[in-house]
C-alpha cells in the first residue's frame, strides 16, 4: 500500500471529526474544589476490599511512597515536530482517510478517529497494518468495565470483527475448580455482574471460546503466536513483553480498549517499541552471579531499576541457551514477566538468544546506555527486600498458587511430576496443602490427552487445573483475607504482597508438608 | 496574586474557567475513583489513592485536575470512562509532562464515542506545577493556554 504523505500542509486538526475539534465546554460553576471535598467526606461509602488493590494492578508505576514512576509514556517515541507541543497529524493513506470520513460506517470512523489521535500525541509516523492476531486485556467485568462493554457491544452490533480471531486474557474466577463455595460466589456475583456481558462482546467480535482463554496467548496449544517482525496491537503486560522480546513482535503497550480499536480497525499508529529506534537498548544488564540465578529476582530487580527502558542483559546464555524454544519459554516468562510488573518493561534483550538481539547483536545498545551489574550481592539484596511475614494470615501456607502468566505444558508437566514423585518417595497418600496450576484448558487438556496416569496422580495429590487470573484469584475479596498463599510467581508476588515467593524446591516442600522450610 | 501564562499542547480542547485542584504528584487513575468505580458513588468522587497527599479524600468531581501526570494500571482508561458515565469525571487533565498512553485512550474514547469531552492539556512544564496551587483561580483556552491567577 502506497503511503500519501498529503497531509503536511494542512492544518493538523482539520481532518478529525466534529468529536475531536475543538469545542467550547461551559464555564466551570466555580464550585470550589475544597469544599466539595468537604461534603465528599462527610458520606459513607463501604467499598469492596478488593477494591483498594486495583491501583496497584497490571501495570501501576507508583512507588509505595506515590513518587512516580514513569510508564505508558512517550518512550522511544520520536517527536515528528520540531515544536513538540504543535499540533501533529500523521499522515494518512486514502483508504484511511476514507474510514476517517464514514466509508466503512459511523463505527469504523470514530474508532478511526480514536486511533489517529492517539497516535498523533506519540508523534506517530503513520499507521501500519496489523498481522499475526491481537491479544486482548478486557477481562474483568466490573462496574466501572460498562462504558466500555457498551462501546464494545455497539461495534458487534454494527457487524464489526477484528481482522483475525483474537485471544484474551483468562476470566477472574473459575466457578467449576475453585471458587465453588457460596461466599466466593457471591463475590463473584456481586462484583463481575457484566462478566457475561463482557464474554458475550468477545464472542461477537472474534475470539474463540473460553477454553482458550489465556494471559500466555502464545503458548502453541492457544496458538496467537506470529513470526517475529509482525506488528501487532497486544495488551496485557506479560504478553507483550514475552511478544516484543522472546517472539520479536512489535507492539506497543497498550491499553485496555486501545488494542481491540486496533484489533477492529486491523490497523496501530506506529511509534515507540514498534520502531527501530524505540527497540534500542538504554540499559546493559550484566548478570555475574556465580550460579544460576533466580529469574524472579532479576527480572523485578532489573524493572526496578530500569522502570520502562529496554535492557540488553548479558551473562545468560549459559542458563537460557541460544535459541527460544518451549524448553525455555518458561523463563523467560518469568523473568520478562517480572519486569513489566515490577516496572514497566515491554521489551527486553538477552544476548545471543531473543531476537533482535541475535539479528543486531550489541549494536542494538545505545552509546549513552547505562549499566546494571547483577551479582550475587544484588541478589540478596533484591530478595531481601521480598515480603516474608504475612500479617494477619494464618500461621502456615494454606495454598500453593503456581503460574502467573498462566503455566505452559512444559510446566504442568514438570510440577506434576515433582510433586507426585516426592509424595511417593515419602510414602504420602496426600499432600499437606492444594495447589492451583493456572493454564488455558487447552493446556490443560494436552497434559489430560498425554500423560493420563500423571494426571490421576495429580488430583490425589489434591493439584488442580484452573483457567482463571492468578493475579485476580490471589486478591479475591472473601479469598485472599483467609489465606497464606506461596507461589513461584514474581509477578503474583509483585501485585499480591500477602503471597510469599518461592523458589521452586521451596515450594514443593511446603506442598508436602504445609510448612516453610527453615532455611527458606 | 499575578497571573501566570503556560503554554501547553492541547489534546482534547476546548476553553473552562475554574478552580485549581493540583497536586505535584501523578494521578493513579485507577486507584483514586474506588468508591466510584466499585460502591457505584455517584454524587462525588473522594479521591482514594492515599498516596496522593494532595489529591486524597478531594472531590475528584468535575475538577480541574493539575498534576504531573497519569499513572496505574492499563485499565486506567476504562476507569476514567466509568466516572465519566457516572457523572463524576473531571472537566480537564492539564498535564506538566507528556500524556501517559492509558489515560489518554480512555479521555478519547469517551469524547469521541460518548462525545463527553475532558478537556486534556499535556507538557505544559514544571513551573505550571509549581506555581499553581488548589483553590488558585485557573483559565484554560481551546489554543492550550492555561492563566493561572
Amino acid at each position: 500500500m502506497k503511503r500519501r504523505t498529503i497531509l503536511k500542509t494542512l492544518p493538523a486538526l482539520t481532518l478529525l471529526p466534529a468529536a475531536l475539534k475543538v469545542t467550547i465546554v461551559e464555564a466551570d460553576e466555580h464550585k470550589a474544589a475544597a469544599s466539595k471535598a468537604a461534603g465528599a467526606a462527610s458520606k459513607k461509602v463501604e467499598l469492596p476490599d478488593y477494591a483498594g488493590k486495583l491501583g496497584y494492578s497490571d501495570g501501576s508505576v507508583t512507588n509505595p511512597d506515590g513518587s512516580t514512576q514513569r510508564g505508558f509514556k512517550d518512550r522511544s517515541s520520536k517527536s515528528q515536530n520540531a515544536d513538540p507541543k504543535a499540533p501533529y497529524q500523521m499522515p494518512l493513506t486514502e483508504e484511511e482517510l476514507g474510514i476517517l470520513k464514514g466509508s466503512k460506517g459511523p463505527e469504523m470512523a470514530k474508532i478511526m478517529a480514536i486511533v489517529v489521535a492517539h497516535g498523533n500525541a506519540f508523534g506517530a509516523e503513520g499507521l501500519v497494518d496489523l498481522g499475526g492476531a491481537p491479544h486482548c486485556s478486557l477481562y474483568t467485568g466490573t462496574d466501572y468495565m460498562k462504558p466500555m462493554i457498551d462501546l464494545f457491544q455497539e461495534c458487534a452490533d454494527a457487524g464489526l470483527k477484528t481482522y483475525a480471531p483474537y485471544t484474551v486474557n483468562p476470566r477472574c474466577y473459575d466457578v467449576y475448580n475453585v471458587n465453588n463455595n457460596e461466599t466466593d460466589m457471591r463475590l463473584i456475583y456481586e462484583g463481575y455482574r457484566y462478566q457475561r456481558d463482557l464474554d458475550w462482546v468477545h464472542a461477537q467480535l472474534g475470539a474463540p471460546d473460553l477454553n482458550y482463554r489465556s494471559c500466555a496467548c502464545y503458548v502453541d496449544e492457544v496458538g496467537n503466536a506470529p513470526p517475529p517482525g509482525t506488528y501487532v496491537a497486544w495488551a496485557e503486560s506479560s504478553a507483550i513483553n514475552y511478544g516484543n522480546s522472546a517472539m520479536g513482535l512489535r507492539t506497543n503497550r497498550n491499553a485496555g480498549g486501545m488494542e481491540l480499536l486496533c484489533g477492529l480497525l486491523g490497523k496501530a499508529p506506529l511509534f515507540g517499541l514498534m520502531t527501530d529506534e524505540g527497540r534500542m537498548a538504554d540499559w546493559v544488564v550484566e548478570v555475574k552471579t556465580s550460579k544460576a540465578p533466580d529469574l524472579g529476582v532479576l527480572g523485578t530487580a532489573i524493572g526496578l531499576k530500569v522502570i520502562d527502558g529496554v535492557p540488553f542483559i548479558t551473562g545468560m546464555e549459559q542458563y537460557l541457551g541460544t535459541e527460544v524454544s518451549n524448553d525455555n519459554m518458561h523463563l523467560l516468562k518469568k523473568m520478562g514477566s517480572a519486569t513489566a510488573a515490577s516496572g514497566a518493561v515491554g521489551l527486553y534483550h538477552v544476548e545471543n538468544l531473543t531476537p533482535d538481539a541475535k539479528q543486531k547483536g550489541r549494536k542494538l545498545i545505545k552509546k549513552d546506555h547505562q549499566t546494571y551489574v547483577y551479582d550475587d550481592a544484588e541478589e540478596a539484596r533484591v530478595l531481601g527486600n521480598f515480603p516474608t511475614k504475612m500479617e494477619g494470615r494464618p500461621e502456615n501456607p494454606t495454598v500453593a498458587l503456581i503460574g502467573c502468566p498462566h503455566n505452559t505444558y512444559k510446566e504442568i508437566l514438570m510440577w506434576g511430576k515433582r510433586v507426585t514423585e516426592a509424595m511417593e518417595k515419602r510414602g504420602l497418600k496426600t499432600t499437606a496443602i492444594p495447589t492451583k496450576l493456572f493454564c488455558a484448558n487447552v493446556v490443560r487438556d494436552h497434559l489430560v490427552k498425554d500423560e493420563p496416569l500423571l494426571v490421576g496422580k495429580m488430583t490425589e495429590a489434591n493439584m488442580r487445573f484452573t483457567n482463571m487470573c492468578t493475579v485476580s484469584y490471589g486478591s479475591m475479596k472473601g479469598f485472599s483475607e483467609r489465606i497464606y498463599g506461596v507461589t513461584n510467581s514474581p509477578k503474583t508476588r509483585n501485585y499480591s504482597p500477602w503471597v510469599r515467593y518461592l523458589p521452586d524446591d521451596d515450594i514443593v516442600e511446603v506442598i508436602l508438608t504445609g510448612k516453610i522450610p527453615k532455611n527458606a | 496574586m499575578a497571573k501566570k501564562t503556560f503554554k501547553g499542547r492541547p489534546l482534547l480542547a476546548g476553553n473552562l474557567d475554574g478552580q485549581a485542584l493540583a497536586s505535584t504528584q501523578p494521578l493513579n487513575t485507577t486507584g483514586s475513583y474506588l468508591e466510584n468505580l466499585f460502591a457505584g458513588r455517584t454524587d462525588s468522587a473522594p479521591c482514594t489513592d492515599a498516596n496522593n497527599k494532595a489529591f486524597y479524600k478531594k472531590d475528584l468531581s468535575g475538577a480541574i485536575i493539575c498534576t504531573t501526570t497519569t499513572v496505574g494500571s492499563s485499565l486506567g482508561g476504562a476507569a476514567l470512562m466509568g466516572v465519566g458515565s457516572l457523572g463524576v469525571g473531571p472537566k480537564a487533565l492539564l498535564f506538566s509532562e507528556h500524556v501517559d498512553s492509558v489515560s489518554l485512550a480512555g479521555v478519547l474514547m469517551d469524547d469521541v464515542w460518548n462525545e463527553r469531552r475532558v478537556i486534556t492539556i499535556d507538557q505544559l512544564g514544571d513551573e505550571f506545577l509549581e506555581t499553581v496551587k488548589s483553590g488558585d483561580p485557573i483559565s484554560i483556552h481551546e489554543d492550550g493556554t492555561v492563566v493561572v491567577g
